[in-house]
């Protein structure tokens, strides 16, 4: 168990700066999500953890102590890596019982430790086989087994999901959140699923381009994105994102004037509405036109042509209930709405645009 | 395969007779002057000239197995039999030995001043030098190693032509493993010794045997070497297969046995690597 803390983190290979100044605190126990895209800097962060990386700056604390020249060997760190990593050329009890070699543990302990742990992710009956004789989620099982044999006091998991199908992905999710939670170790996920990061972290980093976007639980990233880029990684279908112009208690969005109440924001804005916060409605609300129907199942979605642009709609319920070409209406709660200031892409607070008709 | 299907069946069957004939000509063609080895070898001194013909034994010929009798029992030829199993396999060890590492530190790690790339092509280098402008050099510091004509001289030579070899397939192959694995065994306790021990060397073993096998058989037929740094104790098989002339020109009975027995070794050392030869070569080409 540890709190982990990075004080103005930097990386850099050559010439090429992935980190620039990162600075993030995580408490003991804890259970963080590093969210981003490929290239946003998350998997460099988790392997300066395991210590694969050295920091190019700053200081990476373990417990308020610093650790930026400890060896891997050294940090107690257990990682389950994407491709898991597993000795192809030893058992399944080698390759748990392969971290517990360099601790000088009795050879009696190491057998039992193994067992334990094999038990923990139930791979026990898998002992004697190879990682090729498994399937990919008894691999993964494997993977965290090594991982948690030796009692890490951080657990790395680098999109630890991404290899598996999708019915599985769902399974393991729940597995190694329930697992996070009874063993109570600090544990750092990297993922570009939004989806695996809300539901098992407790709190979620977004990254994009080495630097923090918003650090939050999954739900103030999902209510209160903290920019345009996490309102727009966040949330699935993906938030409408509609470039308007504000002035004088109105928000001109494709020259379709909206109200504005609150705090007035002023010139160049981002309005973000996300799809499953519009409603067809029979009056009021703006007028629209259905292009597309992407029946998802428990829900639908639908494109429309509306005066503020082309616009998702989210309506849950099985069965589409409206056809292309079919004229609504629709219409969303203020409070919904999220708006951004251009440029800068940052969240304007305290802003509120209402279809009210200007 | 409709296309195919649909073609006449007289049609298919010429080309496939044709494909047949070349094929059977090549065999023919790669098979004959080991068939003709062995007929040699089964003759008396005496029909080496004089039969004509595919010199068929029983039909030509009485064969007799006097020349490998000969052979077999004299004390020169197995002495250059030790002596090509000695160096080959010596010079083989000690490139491994010398090479992996290498070929491991060059896929691993960066070196400050001089890119590792550069490095690798400096080794391949090696093998772009014709070995003859260094006969004369190497022939000089022998001797002042006082180490001419013996089977350590021949190893160190080998191994010196053997080594870049070596190093560029086997770097090839560490680049190939995933370098995650070698990070898993850093993060679970060990240090770079025992990722590259327990980890890289036994999944490089294949690419490692079948690189063994080529540096033997690289050393095993080795000539010009041989030839200026041995003159008696150190003498190889392929030596002493250009020294079956006597006053009376060349005995082609005795030099077609020498010839057969010098291909077993490497030929059944082929045969029992053949698995790990194939996986080796074929490692660096396709990645899992």
């Amino acid at each position: 168990m540890a709190t982990i803390e990075f004080r103005r983190i930097q990386k850099q290979f050559g010439d090429v700066t992935v980190i620039p100044d990162m600075s993030l605190k995580i408490d003991d126990g804890e259970f963080v999500s590093l969210l981003g895209p490929s290239g946003c800097g998350k998997s460099t962060t988790l392997f300066m953890l395991a210590g694969i990386y050295l920091p190019s700056g700053g200081d990476l604390l373990f417990d308020g102590a610093r650790v930026n020249e400890v060896e891997a060997r050294d940090r107690n760190v257990g990682i389950v890596f994407q491709s898991y990593a597993l000795y192809p050329h030893m058992t399944v009890f080698k390759n748990i019982a392969f971290p517990l070699k360099f601790k000088k543990v009795p050879d009696a302990e190491v057998s039992r430790r193994v067992h334990d742990a094999a038990e923990l992710v139930r791979v026990a009956e898998l002992l004697e086989r190879r990682p090729e004789q498994l399937s990919g989620g008894q691999q993964q099982r494997v993977a965290l087994a090594r991982a948690l044999v030796k009692d890490p006091t951080l657990l790395l998991l680098d999109e630890p999901l991404s290899n598996l199908d999708a019915s599985l992905r769902l399974v393991m999710r729940t597995e190694i959140k329930a697992l996070q939670e009874r063993l109570k170790v600090t544990t750092v996920l990297v993922t570009h699923d939004q989806v695996e990061a809300t539901t098992m972290a407790d709190r979620i980093v977004c990254m994009s381009d080495g630097k923090i976007e918003q650090i939050g639980t999954p739900d103030d990233l999902y209510r209160r994105p903290a920019s345009r880029f996490v309102a727009a990684f966040v949330g699935s279908p993906p938030i409408n994102l509609l470039d308007g112009y504000a002035a004088d208690g109105r928000l001109i969005v494709n020259d379709h004037p909206l109200a504005l109440e609150g705090e007035p924001a002023t010139g160049e804005v981002i309005l973000g509405i996300r799809p499953e916060h519009l409603q067809f409605m029979a009056t009021g609300g703006l007028e629209c036109r259905i292009d597309q129907i992407e029946p998802m199942g428990r829900e639908t979605l639908y494109v429309a042509d509306s005066p503020l642009g082309n616009i998702r709609v989210l309506e849950s319920g099985a069965g589409a209930r409206h056809a292309p070409g079919e004229n609504l209406r629709i219409g969303f709660h203020p409070e919904h709405v999220l708006l951004f200031e251009r440029g800068r892409e940052t969240l304007i607070t305290g802003a509120r645009a209402s279809v009210r008709q200007g | 395969m409709a296309e195919m299907a649909a073609r006449p069946v007289g049609e298919r069957g010429f080309g496939e007779s044709l494909l047949w004939l070349v094929a059977i000509c090549v065999t023919l063609a790669f098979f004959f002057p080991f068939y003709w080895a062995i007929s040699q070898g089964l003759r008396n001194p005496i029909d080496t000239f004089t039969v004509s013909g595919l010199g068929v034994p029983w039909l030509s010929f009485d064969p007799t197995l006097d020349n490998w009798i000969t052979q077999l029992s004299s004390p020169e030829s197995r002495r250059a039999l030790a002596n090509s199993t000695i160096v080959s396999v010596g010079a083989s060890v000690l490139a491994l030995a010398l090479g992996t590492p290498a070929a491991y530190a060059l896929a691993r790690f960066r070196f400050r001043r001089v890119p590792n790339i550069d490095i690798t092509i400096w080794f391949l280098s090696q093998r772009i030098l014709p070995p003859v402008a260094t006969v004369i050099p190497f022939y000089l510091v022998m001797r002042a190693f006082g180490l001419l004509d013996t089977q350590l001289a021949l190893i160190l030579v080998n191994a010196t032509f053997v080594l870049p070899f070596a190093v560029v397939i086997l770097r090839q192959t560490f680049l190939d493993l995933p370098l995650e694995l070698e990070e898993a065994v850093l993060v679970d306790g060990g240090t770079y010794r025992t990722a590259f021990m327990r980890v890289a060397l036994p999944l490089a073993a294949p690419s490692i045997a079948a690189t063994a096998l080529i540096s033997f058989a690289f050393s095993w037929n080795e000539f010009l070497f041989a030839i200026t740094l041995s003159s008696r104790d150190s003498l190889t098989i392929p030596v002493f297969i250009a020294g079956s002339v006597d006053t009376r020109g060349v005995q082609f009975w005795f030099m077609a046995v020498r010839a057969l027995i010098a291909m077993v070794p490497p030929v059944l050392i082929a045969l029992l690597a053949q698995r790990y030869i194939v996986r080796g070569l074929t490692l660096g080409a396709v990645k899992g």
